[in-house]
């Protein structure tokens, strides 16, 4: 696994990709990846805590919306929790947030979505 | 009706076309709006760290580059140090020296301005594991104090150069930084300046205080909460006239101040606080801004009871030009306990003994009294320090603890004067109906040991040496009305004042015939 993955678990059948340090194109392939395994698998439900990832970039965020393009095709659903400012910032400007829920803990995303 | 397949196409092209528009503008609206989240948080920030990481993850973030380091200049010794690093093992490069001597900081040294860095320039990609740089000076009056190094922009390709449009995000963070790092390290200097200020005004001994333009207190020292025997919370943003409600007349002085807007000086001034009153010199003076309007007023105290107490102890040895000039320059005092030369000076009344038989004690202490206090004012006339009063002998010292050039002549005046004090002093005495006190003088000049001497109970400034003990003989060969000199003390006068060489005369504990001159009053 990747150093940008801290932990991947599943709870109440979502999982969560709980990432670290700068979400570039390293952290953004490496959370692919885990979602490209996990949907051949016949994960639907994705939530990515951010808690450790206090920084973004536009290819880290770009990578995110590919992931959710390939969910919407399968009326799956994406969740982020533990943004930071700056990073949720970033999300609304680049319409990630249309697309998707912000939650501000993981139990309360999980009360949504799983 | 359905669109032809290719107005269909049409449709679908300019669908694209204004997605990827949407796309452009959203990233310049994130960039925009990073530029202003970057100015908010920098311009809040009084720590050199947090404002370099924010500027290394915040242009990393929009520039989208991999990593990201900023070096600043250290002070002392010239060198660039690594202040902040972003996604970067720090511990590759940390043992590196960078200068302004080579190197891509020569080239920014001497530019001052923005590069990408290009296949000709001086990089050590090496280090920092990079593939690509984008390097930003960091100004400090157009002088070089630092610079931000981005690394390799990412794309989902990989990585690519750096583009223009990167460079003029930069530059412009870069100066957002510059400005930051400029007001970062004003306030710092201010702070320290600050502490400096604290300290002294700590540390001195003069009491300040300082009251703004609403007449409240804004600052006051330790000193000054002593002499008002106040606590500082009691004193700060109170108004004067409740902290010196017992001191009317400073208020007046101050309320002077307010109106004259001119320093005045009170000397002596009696400073009341809740259970004492202590004597101050005290100076008020108005504070003028910098547009020259007046700011407020500032008050010094200096305490008077410390040095009025030397002064009134040691008034009563010496005069009050040496109490002065002693106060004036402590270096010039020494009481350790030194070797030096100096002119001892001994009178003694003659036949006191069996004058005082024929007096009560009472009469003899009254007349020693008014005797001792007509001579004592000649000492201090001509700067003697009275060593000494026993029974009937007065032992004066000169040159020491203050030197003086003409420390001989003046032991040699004091004797000449000493007599004709002496003779107004006996006629009026002898309208009283006593007897005319007679005096005989000796002076010497040598070497002696000066300095405070006796036990911890009770300590005395004097001389010991042979220098005194000869001074001592000659006193008591001198009859009455004569002054006897020393060979030294001879040699030094300027003036003859009529001294005369007398055969030499033998002294207990000399083993030759001491040389001696004699002055003889009428």
């Amino acid at each position: 696994m990747s150093d940008a993955i801290k932990n991947v678990e599943e709870k109440n059948g979502v999982i969560i990709i709980s990432t670290t340090g700068y979400f570039n194109n390293l952290a953004g392939d490496a959370v692919l990846e885990v979602f490209n395994e996990k949907m051949e698998s016949g994960s639907t439900k994705f939530l990515i805590d951010m808690n450790d990832s206090k920084v973004v970039n536009s290819i880290g965020v770009s990578i995110l919306i590919e992931i959710i393009e390939k969910l919407q095709v399968v009326n799956g659903v994406m969740a982020f929790t533990n943004l930071a400012g700056i990073v949720e910032k970033t999300f609304n400007i680049m319409g990630i947030t249309k697309y998707c829920e912000v939650y501000d803990s993981v139990d309360s995303a999980l009360e949504k979505i799983s | 009706m359905v669109p032809p397949i290719s107005s269909k196409k049409s449709i679908e092209d300019l669908e694209n076309q204004l997605l990827k528009k949407n796309k452009v503008l959203n990233e310049k609206y994130l960039e925009l709006e990073t530029l202003l989240d970057l100015t908010n948080t920098i311009n809040s920030l009084d720590d050199l760290e947090k404002l370099f990481f924010n500027v290394l993850t915040l242009s990393s973030s929009i520039i989208d580059s991999s990593k990201g380091v900023v070096l600043i200049k250290n002070d002392v010794s010239n060198i660039f140090d690594i202040t902040s690093s972003f996604n970067i093992e720090e511990e590759k490069i940390k043992k590196q020296i960078f200068n302004t001597r080579s190197g891509f900081l020569n080239k920014l040294n001497k530019d001052k301005k923005s590069y990408i860095v290009g296949r000709k320039d001086d990089f050590n990609h090496e280090l920092f594991d990079s593939k690509k740089a984008l390097i930003n000076p960091i100004l400090n009056n157009n002088k070089l104090v630092g610079a931000i190094i981005l690394f390799d922009k990412e794309t989902r390709d990989g990585i690519k150069n750096f583009e223009k449009n990167d460079l003029k995000l930069l530059e412009a963070i870069s100066i957002q930084t510059s400005i930051a790092y400029q007001n970062i390290k004003l306030l710092e200097s201010l702070k320290k300046s600050n502490k400096l200020n604290e300290n002294i005004m700590s540390s001195i001994t003069t009491g300040i205080v300082e009251i703004n333009l609403f007449g409240e207190i804004e600052f006051v020292n330790k000193e000054a909460l002593r002499l008002l025997n106040k606590n500082e919370i009691d004193v700060i943003g109170n108004h004067y006239f409740i902290i010196f409600e017992k001191n009317n007349l400073l208020i007046d002085l101050i309320q002077k101040v307010e109106f004259e807007q001119k320093r005045i000086f009170e000397s002596e001034f009696n400073l009341k606080s809740k259970s004492k009153k202590t004597s101050v010199n005290l100076s008020c003076s108005p504070v003028f801004d910098e547009g020259k309007s007046f700011s407020g007023i500032v008050i010094a105290m200096d305490d008077l009871s410390k040095i009025n107490k030397v002064k009134s102890t040691f008034k009563k040895y010496v005069s009050k030009n040496i109490v002065d000039k002693l106060l004036e320059n402590e270096n010039s005092l020494n009481l350790g306990g030194e070797e030096s030369e100096i002119t001892i000076l001994f009178s003694d009344i003659r036949g006191f003994t069996s004058m005082s038989e024929k007096l009560s004690p009472t009469q003899i202490v009254n007349l020693l009294n008014k005797y001792f206090q007509s001579m004592i004012d000649v000492v201090f006339k001509f700067n003697g320090t009275l060593d000494k009063i026993v029974g009937d002998e007065l032992m004066v010292l000169y040159g020491v603890p203050l030197k003086n050039e003409n420390d001989t002549e003046n032991a040699v005046n004091t004797a000449i004067e000493m007599f004709k004090s002496l003779d107004k002093f006996n006629s009026k005495i002898v309208k009283d109906g006593f007897e005319p006190f007679k005096i005989g003088i000796g002076i010497n000049k040598g070497k002696a040991v000066s300095g405070n001497i006796g036990s911890e109970q009770q300590m005395n400034y004097t001389v010991i040496g042979d220098t005194i003990n000869l001074g001592a003989r000659l006193c008591s060969h001198a009859k009455s009305g004569e002054i006897l000199i020393s060979k030294s003390v001879k040699s030094v006068l300027t003036n003859d004042y009529k001294f005369k060489e007398i055969s030499p005369i033998e002294v207990k504990g000399k083993s030759k015939p001491i040389d001696v001159w004699i002055y003889q009053h009428k």
